[in-house]
């Protein structure tokens, strides 16, 4: 029983195990499960033990149950594209059916739904053919394009006519949230700097807590036991460095700065710098990367052990990365390629890394990305990467 | 077929939704421990609390510290009075007879019951992964040893086990293995309005209803480190119908006592103060 349902989440990627599986036919063989909705939380309750999960589980049971499409990778993208087609189709019709060659008064019969469907699939075989999405069928009101706008809320739930409420509620996405990937916003700030807060010196357990030894040993009935603590270190000393140029890294600039700005008291010293896609032979202390520059060398003279962490897509041109005189400003003449400069840093911090929002998943597409990886370490802008970055900058040893 | 004879439905100053009561009964029914996650401020522990009420069963806290060994929360052996025993021997202990030190821990005492109990391990993410593994295995098997007295304690009465933790960060898998689980989501702005209403029966409608907008409007603002949760509305509500000056249109008009109440991160504050008088926020 539902042995279709148990792979299909296998293969959307929840971990689901079969003693799991077996505990919910348990639960089915009591009799506990008298309707969809029981299924539908004893199935995930059972099943899945994380709401990073919920939002897959979610997908997977309205398409087993409902046959709504299953999560495609690129299904977001989409949504968003298409939601931005509409945006413009509602301001003005008439250069978008040019350009994607529609007849204008055809698709202005069309409703908001069949029109969203309709971009989808248009920006599917744009970039590859393939089927799918088709049963989301439009069921929304028919009053033409222009006039009623549309509810976003109402992007999501398609093809629902059976008025089954667990499914309507799987379709609803309610978890979507809750999944730690993707990059940083403002409103996970909170949780990335619990994840910073690891960012402490540990000394080694050298230093004998007289009190507590001798409270220990009472408690041992007179055989000794000699309680260690940790020493005390100095706290840490950090240095950010910012790719604040262009774009792309617009919405993570104010992220990145919120965050260290809260944990600043948490830091011995922390000092910011900005530079543009990558570093030459100078960076700058003020974000407009004009008065305050700073030479790369001065870093020599650094404390090694500061913690030096690089925010950067670390995408641009090969050459801006391999050549002499490799900047795409005009005015800033480099004497050294800037691998070279970025090589030095890493030399001279052994305790660094390099912070990229771009998606992991896309970072082979993009050979600079691969080249820097190979001299910082490189993670994820995420909740998950900043964990990770934090246990490689505490990490003993080189870094 | 062991059903519940009452099955849970909400207590008193609890305001159940009927997805997670069914997860409950669910729960019991399966004789499994149920892992219930979510933000501060959920109700994760008042669940508990709500249960034992409802079904009048005795609860038992087991509040986990990050020192705790699993050990303090099976049983306690006191050498110390032993010791004491044993030099002024003033007591009417038998220093020979160990059992008599043996002092049953938090979960001990709900395997030795004479009544079912509800068991509440209350932010197990505080302990490390052994305390977790270990813990399980003593719940799924329902009996552990007292190594000094070689005796083995079984539960009387198999307790209904409600854990809960904080942490975004998943436990263990072996442990998630043997747990029913739960993320409970912040309550949305209806349901606030009944939990509100469950605490403040005679609450003037006006004051609830500005002072949980203006609640989820400061929840929203950005770069929060901690964000203001339940029990700060209720604690927020409570010092504004206490207030006699206060009028609830003022909140409308973006006029924000107490706020201390709300944020208690400093810069959390400051950032609420200067958006709130700013009037940003409206």
């Amino acid at each position: 029983m539902f042995i279709d349902f148990f792979y299909q989440l296998k293969d959307a990627g929840v971990p689901v195990s079969p003693t799991a599986f077996l505990t919910l036919h348990r639960a089915l063989q009591m009799g506990l499960v008298n309707s969809l909705e029981d299924f539908y939380t004893a199935s995930r309750s059972i099943l899945i033990k994380s709401e990073r999960y919920f939002d897959l589980f979610d997908q997977v049971f309205a398409h087993s149950f409902e046959g709504a499409d299953l999560p495609q990778a690129d299904a977001f993208q989409l949504d968003e594209l298409a939601r931005s087609l509409l945006e413009s189709w509602l301001e003005n019709p008439k250069v978008l059916a040019e350009a994607l060659g529609l007849d204008e008064s055809k698709v202005s019969r069309m409703t908001p739904e069949e029109l969203i469907e309709y971009f989808k699939e248009r920006l599917k075989e744009q970039t590859e053919r393939h089927d799918g999405g088709s049963r989301w069928i439009g069921t929304g009101g028919t009053s033409p394009v222009g006039h009623s706008g549309y509810h976003p809320g109402g992007m999501r739930v398609g093809g629902m006519g059976r008025n089954r409420s667990a499914v309507k509620v799987a379709m609803d996405r309610r978890y979507r949230d809750y999944s730690l990937s993707g990059p940083l916003t403002q409103s996970m700030v909170g949780e990335a700097l619990k994840r910073l807060r690891n960012l402490m010196p540990v000394g080694p357990k050298d230093r004998v807590n007289v009190d507590e030894t001798i409270y220990q040993t009472m408690r041992n009935a007179g055989e000794i036991e000699i309680v260690f603590e940790r020493s005390l270190k100095d706290r840490l000393k950090v240095i950010l460095a910012i790719d604040n140029g262009g774009w792309s890294m617009d919405p993570y600039v104010e992220v990145v700065q919120t965050l260290f700005d809260y944990a600043k008291a948490q830091f011995k010293d922390i000092q910011t710098f900005f530079f543009h896609n990558t570093i030459y032979d100078v960076i700058w202390k003020d974000p407009s990367r004009y008065r305050e520059p700073k030479r790369i060398e001065e870093f020599a003279a650094y404390d090694p052990e500061t913690r030096l962490i690089l925010v950067g897509d670390a995408s641009m041109a090969p050459y801006e990365l391999m050549a002499t005189d490799g900047s795409i400003h005009i005015e800033e003449r480099s004497t050294k390629p800037s691998i070279e400069r970025l090589k030095f840093l890493a030399d001279t911090f052994r305790h660094s890394v390099w912070l990229n929002p771009v998606p992991v998943g896309m970072w082979n597409y993009t050979p600079t990305i691969q080249r820097i990886a190979r001299i910082f370490p490189m993670f994820e802008l995420s909740i998950d990467g900043l964990e990770k970055a934090v246990r490689q900058l505490m990490a003993k040893g080189s870094g | 077929m062991t059903l519940e004879p009452t099955r849970f439905s909400g207590g008193k100053k609890y305001v159940l939704d009927e997805e997670l009561a069914r997860i409950v009964n669910i729960s019991m029914a399966l004789e499994m421990p149920l892992l219930l996650k979510g933000e501060p401020g959920t109700g994760k522990t008042m669940l508990a609390h709500a249960i034992a009420e409802t079904l009048h069963m005795p609860l038992i806290v087991l509040n986990v510290k990050s020192s705790m060994k699993l050990v303090d929360a099976l049983y306690q052996y006191d050498t110390l009075t032993r010791l004491n025993d044993s030099r002024f021997g003033d007591s009417k202990r038998d220093v020979s007879n160990i059992e008599e030190y043996i002092r049953m821990g938090k979960i001990g005492q709900a395997f030795t019951a004479d009544v079912r109990t509800v068991l509440l391990i209350d932010e197990i993410d505080k302990a490390d992964t052994d305390f977790q593994d270990d813990m399980l295995d003593v719940l799924d098997q329902m009996e552990f040893d007292i190594i000094e007295i070689d005796k083995t304690i079984r539960a009387k009465h198999r307790p209904v086990i409600i854990i809960t933790s904080n942490a975004k960060k998943d436990l263990s898998d072996p442990f998630l293995g043997r747990c029913n689980f739960h993320h409970i989501a912040f309550p949305d702005p209806k349901m606030m309005r009944e939990i509100v209403k469950v605490h403040f029966p005679g609450i003037d409608v006006e004051l609830a209803e500005n002072a949980i907008a203006a609640f989820y409007r400061l929840r929203e603002l950005d770069a929060i480190e901690k964000k203001p949760a339940t029990r700060e509305l209720l604690n927020w509500i409570r010092a504004l119908n206490m207030d006699p000056d206060f009028k609830p249109f003022k909140l409308v008009k973006g006029e924000m006592p107490y706020m201390g109440i709300l944020f208690k991160k400093s810069q959390d504050y400051n950032r609420a103060i200067n958006v709130v008088s700013r009037k940003r926020l409206f």
